[in-house]
């Protein structure tokens, strides 16, 4: 659905977005992940036609975005991270507005904006937009980005002025959008939030793709690859007898010792398990704890730093 | 959708923004109240003419009666409408203008606009557009009302009259909108709306004081240099004509050098023109001064004002520069010619420039 193809955006000389590659396919919430300033609302703002590549190129659906920008924008529902729309209208004037830019007749937005309103939790809401509440006007992007039933709906920084209640709103319109086929790009740095949404995400550091794929994934690759220190969860039956190991940097252990929490250099769990039997103790369970959101995005980060 | 159907889509907002607006419903009631005061002014001036020259025409045929004055032009009303144009027509194009482009920017909803599937062009022609849309329908108004004023005072202009009023409403809106171009190229270039409009201010008096300051005859004199000096010569003649008591004033010329005499009034004529070409070179540049050039010519019926020249010496004559006379309605359009195609092009290049950066505007 989405190719980006060495994607390049220099601005006077530096390279905001480097040699970009990505595909995302039909159906995905696809998270773009990374630190301030690593090119991510620069490379949306290159999928969106807004500011042109030095270099390569997007396609949505096969249609090259700097040649054909408006059949790919027919296609596509936009939300940017600072939404602005014209305050001096509601939010009806406005949706009206955009939804005749995308062609469509009054009888047809009248319908849509009724529903996307009242989606978003904006209907009866008939003062001017100028009056609204950074809040309400991300609400209000959300339902201008859906109004053309875009296959591709590009969200940039979608939750930083919602409520928790806005929050759960916006997730639940997002998962739904995504079960009837559409591809969704959601860029923030909130890894909680992209986590909550997305099934793949791409990390970005310094304009450059670090990783990309399911959370899952990334995760176990970085696991495999990590040198940085493993922790072990271990339970037992009986009270656990001392363990020493030149790996081991420390040991909690539970008040009745049947329990323990290893901070080690490598992963130990055989050397564990082995002196465990040794002293007949019985083992009910042994594990490594998964890498956390953060661990993997600061991973890949510094990775690539 | 039709690449014309979007066109008029943006037109038709920016219009009713346009004509919403307070500072242009503001602007609008100060150019109407001064329209209509010009006017009455106007025609008072007028009705005294003709009374002058009715009177003149009843003794046409009397042995006293030595010259025929020309019949007032009912055009003349407008001069005084003019003078009101050009500054508040001005600041009226300057407010349309100025944060067109600025204010999408500065309130993020360029963004959101050019994320739809509209051309770049599209838009800024929509604005442009819906700009000239306001200001046309302003300029309706005001010479709907003046018609209206003149109907009142039982002024009814003849065919001739009324194309020189189109013209002049014509002429108008172009003043207009060379102001509202300048204003839209500064909004496109600049990121905030305060510094598209000092920057817009700032052009509009170098365009409507400085230049006109520039053209005028101690700036000139800088420029080419004085008039040419009266030979020495020709001043001990007519010094000695003027104590020779025993001689009436209509031997003169018989007493001076008249070869020296029509040899100096060459220089003086070629230093004129000269000074005219320049002059009128820049005012070229400025839409004020057009537009004041072709406002003279349709009202007045004059290419350009009389000037009285002092030559030196205590010796004063009036010097005709080019044609002063009263020039015919069918020759009005070929004086103005140079002055309308500056007015027209002033605002085409303001508003290529508008659009070329618009085309190239990174949208971040």
């Amino acid at each position: 659905m989405i190719q980006l193809e060495h994607l390049t955006k220099e601005y006077n000389g530096v390279r905001a977005v480097n040699d970009l590659t990505a595909d995302i396919p039909d159906g995905e919430i696809f998270g773009l992940l990374g630190p301030n300033g690593a090119g991510k609302s620069t490379t949306i703002l290159m999928l969106v036609g807004l500011i042109e590549p030095t270099a390569g190129n997007c396609r949505v659906n096969g249609l090259d975005v700097a040649r054909d920008p408006v059949n790919v924008k027919q296609q596509i529902g936009y939300m940017p991270e600072d939404v602005g729309f014209y305050a001096t209208m509601s939010a009806e004037e406005n949706l009206r507005y955009f939804g005749r830019l995308y062609g469509m007749d009054f009888p047809a937005i009248a319908k849509r904006s009724s529903e996307l309103l009242s989606l978003v939790g904006l209907d009866g809401v008939t003062k001017d937009v100028g009056g609204y509440s950074k809040g309400m006007r991300q609400r209000l992007g959300l339902a201008k980005a859906l109004l053309n039933d875009p296959a591709v709906i590009i969200l940039d920084e979608p939750t930083a002025n919602l409520d928790p209640q806005g929050v759960a709103d916006y997730r639940r319109i997002i998962r739904d959008v995504a079960r009837e086929g559409k591809t969704v790009v959601v860029s923030s740095h909130i890894l909680e939030e992209v986590s909550k949404v997305s099934t793949s995400v791409g990390i970005l550091s310094a304009g450059k793709l670090v990783a990309q794929g399911s959370w899952k994934d990334l995760a176990r690759e970085i696991s495999l690859t990590s040198t940085s220190h493993v922790t072990i969860i271990i339970e037992t039956k009986d009270p656990m007898p001392e363990f020493r190991h030149p790996d081991i940097i420390s040991i909690d252990y539970e008040r009745d010792r049947c329990g323990a929490v290893v901070l080690a250099r490598s992963d130990i769990r055989d050397e564990i398990a082995f002196h465990l039997a040794e002293n007949n103790i019985c083992l009910r369970g042994l594990s490594r704890e998964g890498l956390s959101l953060e661990e993997t995005f600061l991973s890949y980060y510094h990775i690539a730093g | 959708m039709m690449t014309g159907n979007r066109l008029i889509t943006i037109a038709r907002k920016e219009f009713f923004d346009h004509i919403r607006s307070r500072k242009f419903l503001l602007i609008f009631g100060i150019l109407l109240i001064v329209a209509v005061v010009g006017l009455i002014g106007g025609v008072t001036e007028y009705n005294k003419e003709i009374k002058s020259y009715n009177e003149h025409q009843s003794m046409v045929n009397s042995p006293l009666s030595s010259y025929m004055p020309e019949k007032p032009s009912i055009l003349s009303v407008f001069s005084s409408v003019a003078t009101y144009l050009i500054f508040v027509g001005g600041i009226l194009g300057i407010a349309m203008g100025f944060d067109l482009v600025s204010k999408e920017k500065e309130s993020k909803s360029l963004k959101i606009l050019l994320s739809h599937p509209v051309y770049r062009d599209e838009v800024i022609n929509g604005k442009a557009l819906g700009g000239i849309a306001a200001l046309a329908g302003a300029l309706a108004v005001v010479l709907v009302i003046a018609f209206a004023t003149l109907l009142i005072y039982g002024i009814v202009p003849d065919s001739s009259e009324l194309i020189l009023i189109a013209v002049f409403g014509g002429v108008s809106f172009l003043l207009i909108f060379s102001y509202f171009a300048i204003a839209l190229f500064m909004s496109t270039v600049m990121d905030e709306s305060g510094s598209a409009l000092i920057y817009t201010i700032i052009i509009f008096i170098v365009l409507s004081v400085l230049v006109p300051t520039l053209a005028n005859d101690t700036v000139m004199e800088y420029i080419i240099g004085s008039q040419p000096e009266l030979p020495q010569e020709l001043i001990d003649q007519m010094q000695r004509s003027a104590n020779s008591t025993e001689e009436n004033t209509f031997s003169f010329s018989s007493k001076v050098n008249t070869g020296a005499w029509d040899a100096y009034n060459e220089r003086v004529q070629a230093y004129w023109e000269k000074r005219q070409a320049m002059g009128d070179t820049f005012a070229l540049f400025s839409p004020t001064m057009n537009y004041e050039a072709i406002t003279m010519a349709i009202t007045s019926g004059r290419s350009r004002p009389m000037q009285v020249i002092s030559i030196g010496n205590g010796v004063a004559t009036s010097f005709a520069v080019a044609s002063v006379d009263d020039v015919a309605v069918g020759d009005i359009f070929g004086n103005i010619a140079p002055n309308l195609i500056a007015l027209i092009l002033f605002p085409a290049v303001f508003f290529g420039l508008a659009y070329v950066r618009f085309m190239r505007l990174d949208v971040r």
